[in-house]
């Protein structure tokens, strides 16, 4: 049992929905992309409190290969933001309906 | 002493992620979003998980953090941030129901007594090899697939960012 685990929990919850609103409400692409990157940090504190408090590494290595992800990600996500805003001249989300029918 | 600590670095994490969200310029939500990953670091620290706080900083703080602040200077994005954004029903809906996860969760997580299951890292093998030798044996023997895997796509995910970021000639 860690201490203040209740604490830790109520931490990565609250970022995770604020990141959570926070995607649903901007429509900048850039700033949905980092909210995303919240809601993966409200994650692993999570992960990491459960790992401390079961003496275990899983959710530590769970944590390092999401980062790891999040930055392939990061890469393959802001090239497309680039992509994008040479060819719409913008990166509001509601402008990207490409794929809608 | 921790608790103090993990207060204060955790109201600072969460009004650093409020402030991104709110903030007009993309590249101020860029900045306070590197004051949030600071001081989820030292949450990380706070919970005996050293190297995760280094990587933390070294990954998000620095890597990431640089890509994306790079991204927002190449877009000229000073025109999209006048716009106002109208509040739509499938907005109203979509935060109304987090609302109500949100409370879900704090009810489940915080009410009940969580027993913990004692796992293989006992606090003897930390103190005999040390946590870091620790977390490396177990990266490379029973995780060692899941890291090439991962290896194999960051790789992957580099060229991808080349190739599409390209310009045609």
């Amino acid at each position: 049992m860690v201490d203040n685990q209740s604490i830790y929990l109520a931490l990565a919850i609250t970022l995770f929905i604020i990141g959570a609103v926070g995607a649903i409400c901007r429509r900048n692409a850039i700033v949905v992309f980092m909210c995303i990157e919240i809601m993966l940090a409200g994650v692993g504190i999570a992960f990491v409190t459960f790992s401390s408090a079961n003496h275990s590494l899983d959710g530590i290595f769970m944590v390092i290969f999401v980062m790891a992800v999040a930055a392939a990600e990061a890469a393959v996500g802001l090239a497309i933001f680039l992509l994008m805003y040479r060819k719409l001249g913008t990166i509001d989300l509601d402008k990207f309906n490409l794929l809608k029918w | 002493m921790e608790l103090v600590f993990l207060l204060i670095c955790g109201g600072v994490a969460v009004i650093a992620s409020l402030l991104v969200i709110f903030a007009r310029s993309t590249l101020h939500s860029a900045l306070w979003m590197v004051l949030s990953f600071f001081m989820i670091a030292v949450v990380y620290v706070l919970l005996q998980a050293q190297f995760l706080a280094m990587l933390q900083v070294i990954v998000y703080a620095g890597a990431i953090m640089m890509f994306i602040i790079y991204a927002i200077m190449m877009l000229n994005l000073r025109q999209e941030s006048r716009q106002k954004t109208g509040a739509r029903i499938s907005k109203i809906i979509g935060v109304g129901s987090l609302i109500v996860l949100f409370l879900e969760l704090m009810l489940v997580s915080l009410g009940n007594n969580l027993t913990p299951i004692p796992g293989p890292v006992s606090e003897k093998l930390v103190a005999t090899y040390g946590r870091m030798a620790v977390i490396s044996n177990f990266l490379f023997s029973d995780y060692l697939l899941p890291f090439e895997v991962v290896s194999i796509l960051l790789t992957a995910g580099v060229v991808g960012a080349v190739v599409l970021a390209k310009r045609e000639r």
